[in-house]
């Protein structure tokens, strides 16, 4: 299991040289804007907002290409779908299939706002490590307890998922063969999930007893990091500035255009 | 099960996130009143990041496949950590696979979370009963079958309902139909899976069950 996220995190540009903090408070408007937006005549301004963003990024677009693959298949659902069942104006006949005006702009609809947000979100989560991420949430007031847990599952993932696989090649390599449902392959997968857990469990003791002994729950290690200590340049300002314009310039149209 | 991003009506991404704030609160609420929160926070994560994992998980259903979701077993495994876990998870499933999405995010945390708390509950049921054997297994079966059986029916309630263009009523009802009868099989096999997975801990690391 490769994460990777961050993985184009160190380029030079003018958006991976913006500060964290004031970047995930921005874009993240920008996103709920982009959420907000039903209007055809506003999707070219998400489009346009979009490129720009990317291209200013610098990330590869096999980047982005690669992380479409997976929700690719809920688009195609939705083209595939939506033109056919959705609406009552019929703009193609083809007997039996009709294509339907309301159903083709709801796709456009729903697929432009989908890659607009996606595309941001990459590009928010992977101009910066990701770690430097969670810690800008906590600055901004996100729970200890949520914080310190996403941090430890983060850290352990890619290992579990590495266990993980180990166990099931181990398992096939012992004969197992999982191709159809039954009791037998149910239990055995049961056991594989369950062994996954005890493992986990069991190094969860290990890491504790670590943190506590590096001084984890003193209760005295939280307060070095308040948005005192962060400090925002100027560009980031303008950035942030220029994006929660954008957002709030969004929002108004939708709303009074 | 995941809504993505630019499915739903605005309001009801603002919906979706009043109601993780809410259900948060209250897990922490309850987290933090436990003599030693800190304590339980390596293990609720490790067993975060294991379910995550064990949703790599495939079951094989010839032709196809189905992944678990596990929302049942993870509220009785977690607890009140629950809620907070499926955050996390579907925080790092969305930002690293692209699957759900950001500002889904607060709906599709109500869609597996509520469920898993539930799950808690009636798991928790067994002990009035005395916490035998036949009662652990029923409570285990009804935890992970109606947690999985509950979100299903939020998720196609909301899916159904808030496709934005109007649908065929003929071609709603034949989704509704077919959504139901694909959930209830897996309603089924999550249900056996969660009895088996829970026998096995029971038997190997009986702590794990009271964290």
């Amino acid at each position: 299991m490769k994460l990777a996220l961050d993985k184009y995190c160190n380029i030079n540009s003018p958006i991976h040289n913006w500060e964290q903090t004031s970047k995930l408070v921005a874009l993240l408007s920008l996103i709920f804007a982009f959420a907000f937006v039903t209007k055809l005549t506003l999707l070219p301004v998400m489009i346009l907002v979009t490129v720009t963003i990317f291209i200013l990024s610098k990330l590869p677009l096999s980047f982005l290409i690669s992380r479409l693959r997976y929700p690719g298949f809920f688009i195609l659902a939705v083209i595939i779908f939506l033109p056919f069942v959705a609406g009552k104006t019929v703009i193609l006949d083809w007997g039996i299939f009709t294509i339907k005006q309301e159903g083709c702009l709801a796709v456009i609809r729903i697929v432009t706002r989908f890659i607009c947000i996606l595309t941001v979100s990459l590009v928010l989560f992977g101009t910066a490590p990701f770690l430097k991420t969670i810690k800008s949430m906590k600055l901004l007031g996100l729970s200890a307890i949520i914080v310190d847990m996403m941090l430890l599952s983060y850290r352990y993932l890619e290992e579990l998922g590495e266990m993980l696989t180990r166990m099931q090649r181990a398992i096939k390599l012992r004969g197992f063969q999982s191709h159809n449902l039954s009791k037998r392959n149910l239990e055995v997968i049961a056991d594989l999930t369950g062994t996954l857990f005890v493992r986990s469990y069991e190094q969860s003791q290990r890491v504790y007893q670590a943190m506590i002994l590096r001084g984890y729950g003193s209760n005295n290690n939280g307060h070095l990091l308040t948005t005192k200590n962060v400090k925002i340049d100027k560009i980031s300002w303008l950035f942030s500035g220029i994006t929660v314009i954008i957002s709030v310039f969004l929002l108004l149209a939708e709303i009074y255009l | 099960m995941h809504i993505p991003d630019g499915i739903l009506p605005p309001y009801l991404s603002i919906v979706g996130y009043g109601i993780t704030g809410g259900m948060t609160w209250y897990s922490l609420r309850q987290i933090n009143r436990e003599k030693n929160p800190q304590e339980k926070i390596p293990k609720a994560s490790l067993l975060t990041a294991a379910f995550f994992v064990s949703s790599l998980i495939h079951i094989p259903i010839p032709p196809t496949s189905i992944h678990l979701i596990l929302n049942g077993l993870m509220g009785i495994v977690l607890g009140y950590y629950a809620f907070p876990a499926i955050l996390i998870g579907l925080f790092f499933q969305a930002v690293m696979f692209q699957h759900g999405g950001l500002s889904t995010l607060g709906i599709n945390a109500v869609i597996m979370g509520i469920p898993a708390i539930f799950a808690y509950y009636i798991f928790r049921l067994k002990y009035l009963l005395g916490n035998k054997p036949f009662f652990t297994q029923v409570f285990s079966f009804l935890a992970g079958a109606s947690a999985l059986g509950i979100s299903a029916a939020i998720f196609i309630m909301i899916t159904i309902t808030n496709i934005p263009a109007e649908i065929d009523a003929n071609t709603e009802k034949n989704a509704i139909l077919a959504s139901l009868i694909g959930y209830s099989i897996q309603m089924l096999i999550e249900g056996i899976f969660t009895v088996m997975l829970i026998s096995f801990l029971e038997k190997v690391k009986p702590e794990i069950l009271n964290l």
